[in-house]
């Protein structure tokens, strides 16, 4: 079993490690000569299904193994992330993936350009003693499972039916702080009252297929919402659809485009979820990527997102999907 | 009747605080001695596995500095211990503020009343401020016998000095919840500081496991380095990261000496006056340590060479009464290392419980010391074993210092017959009668 690649993207990879750690302590890491996969499952909360093209990562990659050349590993995000962003001013970074006392483990090497010249007043400036390798290297090391192919055989992206309305979403920075806010005050209110913290920061998210997006949130003491409107609806690409431009007749969201309206105030038109607000503010921490995207929502069933991350070419072959279900009341 | 006063400059003053954060991370309590010449901030790890000294030059670090002990003549000494965070209240950060902000002050002048006559002794400090504000702090102190730990320079080969604005850049690379940091020389002139864990764990647990970090430096970054290659040498991650933080607040080259695993190992470095020696303990694989070019100390032969854990046995102070010490040096307010109350009535019982608790004190740089040990039969021949502060006056007491010499192991069981060796010289001591 052999991999070894070098980071080309560090920032990149810190940024994704941040927002999947935000979902989960541990991702199951894919890793092929393709493309490298991160999942996140965690007991309750949203499911992360990233798949990045090598490109967005890595510059060179070597993936060799008994099963394929795949490799399935089990890694813990924080140290991956707290690695990574001690690499943020590496001159080259490299990961690999070794054995030490029997325990598998990811090397993440990176040369630093010495910095201890800086503090040394009396240092020759053309000092190429050495060859010149005037470099501090930083080896970091993190205990990872490698998992079999039958351990990973049964874990499988979870299937929705056809959403009913998709939409781009506003910034999410501007998203992240407004239902941060609604969240908070929902917490704020302490009225004693049966409802559990987790029944309180439930957040209604509802979008039409007129560019409308709607977050509400209702407690004993206050309903709040905002609207955004003139967000965009992405024509779907015939090509991707299973029997092309007359099955997109048949489609939820063709039907959902005969109903609501621009402005947002019809009360047609809307298909909504229920999600938890904390959860929600954990999805958003995507934001830092600064990908493009889509919701798509399955009426009171789930909410999808799919984060787009170009990459040097400006084609969409990076996505991080989230599966966001929603809650019943 | 002591006389202390010390005045100190605002850059002074905001050096104090920041040597007292770094003492903080060592114990809770931080002992002082001051001398004619010099003003000395102590240190001991409850474990006893690290000690820190910070020593205050009277001329060069204060505007003003003047001690004269009670007793003891040009080499007497006044010493008490306080709480770090009492003083750390009082030395607060931004005491130096060139923009003269909220907090900077203009001087700060101290001086310890102890009056015979009196019950209170306090150590006054009195933070005058701009505008004339004059803070007056006065904070309890207590009598307390100070140790020192002794390194001996002559056996330190292995040396290497940086600055610690590089240093400090390295210890951030490691991770959060290392405990060990293992600093080795390669023979591909790179010398790795690794920050790592020493915990074993199966299968999911494996997950857990705290990140390893390896540094490698080239030696040719150090401003010395001279180790020999090869040799691995463990210490407390925690208390190296305390050093460099410290250092670096002082802009200096930290140096290291030592000697081999299981000896102790020294940092120093101060500038302007003020000098840092920190001693701790080290571990590392002894039999694995390439063959020292040095003389071993005559001491090593008699240690075990299993290295069984010995515990070692400390105790802050031998004296449990001075007669010719008024208040507050009694026994009924003072605490032991960890703070508990010290019942006077059962000395064995709590000297048991300073011991470290399952720690494996063949890591300890301290040896044991009793009050028993006075009163047994000296053996001439362990002379060495114990290094005494050659310079302390002996009319109030022995003033104890310790020192790692390798051939003090043995087991202190908890039960009540322990036998100390003796380590002193009876003509040492002839001061207490």
């Amino acid at each position: 079993m052999r991999f070894k690649a070098s980071i080309q993207n560090v920032s990149t990879f810190t940024r994704l490690t941040a927002s999947l750690n935000s979902l989960g302590r541990l991702a199951w890491v894919k890793l092929t000569e393709e493309q490298v996969c991160f999942t996140i499952i965690p007991d309750q909360g949203t499911q992360v299904w990233a798949v990045l093209a090598i490109d967005s990562i890595f510059e060179t990659i070597t993936v060799q193994s008994a099963a394929d050349n795949v490799i399935n590993l089990e890694v813990p995000l924080a140290l991956l992330h707290r690695a990574l962003k001690s690499a943020l001013h590496a001159t080259s970074a490299q990961i690999r993936l070794t054995k030490k006392d029997n325990v598998p483990v990811l090397a993440l090497t990176i040369v630093m350009a010495a910095s201890a010249n800086t503090h040394r007043a009396f240092d020759a400036p053309f000092d190429d003693f050495g060859g010149g390798s005037r470099e501090t290297m930083v080896t970091h090391e993190i205990a990872v499972r490698v998992l079999s192919p039958e351990a990973v055989a049964h874990l499988h992206e979870p299937a929705t039916r056809e959403p009913d309305v998709y939409i781009n979403l506003p910034s999410l920075m501007q998203l992240k702080s407004i239902s941060d806010r609604f969240t908070k005050l929902a917490l704020a209110d302490t009225k004693p009252s049966t409802a559990s913290t987790a029944s309180r920061t439930r957040l209604e998210v509802a979008a039409n297929m007129h560019g409308c997006l709607k977050l509400s949130i209702k407690s004993d003491a206050m309903s709040m919402s905002s609207t955004w409107t003139g967000l965009t609806n992405p024509e779907l690409d015939p090509g991707h659809i299973s029997g092309g431009a007359e099955s997109i007749a048949g489609l939820p969201s063709t039907r959902m485009k005969q109903l609501g309206s621009a402005d947002g105030r019809s009360d047609e038109g809307w298909s909504s979820v229920r999600i938890d607000g904390l959860d929600w503010g954990k999805v958003m921490s995507v934001g830092r990527l600064g990908g493009r995207v889509i919701a798509c929502f399955c009426h009171e069933h789930a909410l999808i997102l799919y984060v787009y991350l170009s990459n040097n070419n400006g084609d969409d072959e990076s996505v991080l999907t989230y599966y966001i279900s929603s809650y019943s009341a | 009747m002591v006389v202390l006063n010390f005045t100190l400059t605002p850059e002074a003053a905001s050096k104090i605080h920041d040597l007292l954060v770094c003492l903080g991370k060592f114990n809770d309590t931080v002992a002082i001695e001051a001398r004619r010449e010099r003003f000395t901030f102590t240190a001991l790890h409850p474990a006893k596995s690290a000690y820190a000294a910070v020593t205050l030059h009277g001329k060069e670090f204060f505007t003003n500095y003047e001690c004269v002990p009670s007793h003891g003549g040009p080499d007497g000494r006044f010493t008490c211990s306080m709480y770090t965070k009492a003083l750390l209240s009082v030395f607060k950060g931004r005491l130096f503020d060139p923009l003269g902000r909220d907090g900077a002050i203009d001087r700060c002048e101290v001086s310890v009343q102890e009056r015979e006559n009196e019950t209170q002794c306090r150590f006054i400090v009195k933070m005058v401020c701009n505008q004339g504000v004059i803070k007056t702090y006065k904070l309890t102190y207590e009598a307390v016998d100070v140790m020192h730990a002794l390194f001996d320079r002559s056996l330190a080969k292995n040396r290497w000095s940086m600055h610690s604005g590089a240093m400090k850049e390295y210890i951030e690379y490691f991770g959060t919840k290392t405990e060990k940091l293992d600093i080795s020389a390669g023979e591909d002139g790179r010398c790795v500081f690794k920050s790592y864990t020493e915990k074993i764990m199966n299968g999911k647990d494996i997950l857990k496991h705290p990140l390893v970090t390896a540094v490698a430096v080239n030696t040719t970054d150090f401003d010395d380095f001279s180790v020999q290659a090869g040799l691995h040498i463990v210490i407390n991650v925690k208390d190296f990261k305390a050093i460099v933080v410290h250092a670096d607040t002082l802009k200096t080259s930290l140096k290291a000496l030592y000697s081999q695993p299981i000896r102790p190992l020294q940092f120093s470095y101060g500038c302007d006056g003020l000098l840092c020696e920190f001693t701790l303990a080290t571990s590392g694989d002894y039999a694995a340590a390439p063959p020292t070019p040095t003389p071993a100390p005559q001491a090593l032969s008699s240690r075990n060479t299993s290295r069984a854990p010995s515990t070692v046995v400390e105790r802050e102070e031998t004296r449990s009464f001075r007669s010719d010490m008024p208040p507050p040096a009694q026994p009924a307010s003072r605490r032991d290392g960890s703070g508990r109350l010290r019942n006077p009535g059962s000395r064995q019982a709590s000297s048991v419980a300073q011991a470290p608790p399952v720690h494996h004190n063949s890591e300890s740089l301290f040896v044991a010391e009793d009050e028993d040990e006075t009163w047994a039969p000296l053996d001439y021949e362990k002379e060495e074993t114990l290094g005494w502060d050659a310079s302390a006056n002996h009319d109030a007491s022995a003033f104890p210092t310790f020192k790692d010499s390798g051939n003090m192991s043995r087991t202190s069981t908890s039960d009540s017959n322990q036998v100390f060796e003796p380590t002193q010289r009876v003509s040492q001591i002839k001061g207490l009668w």
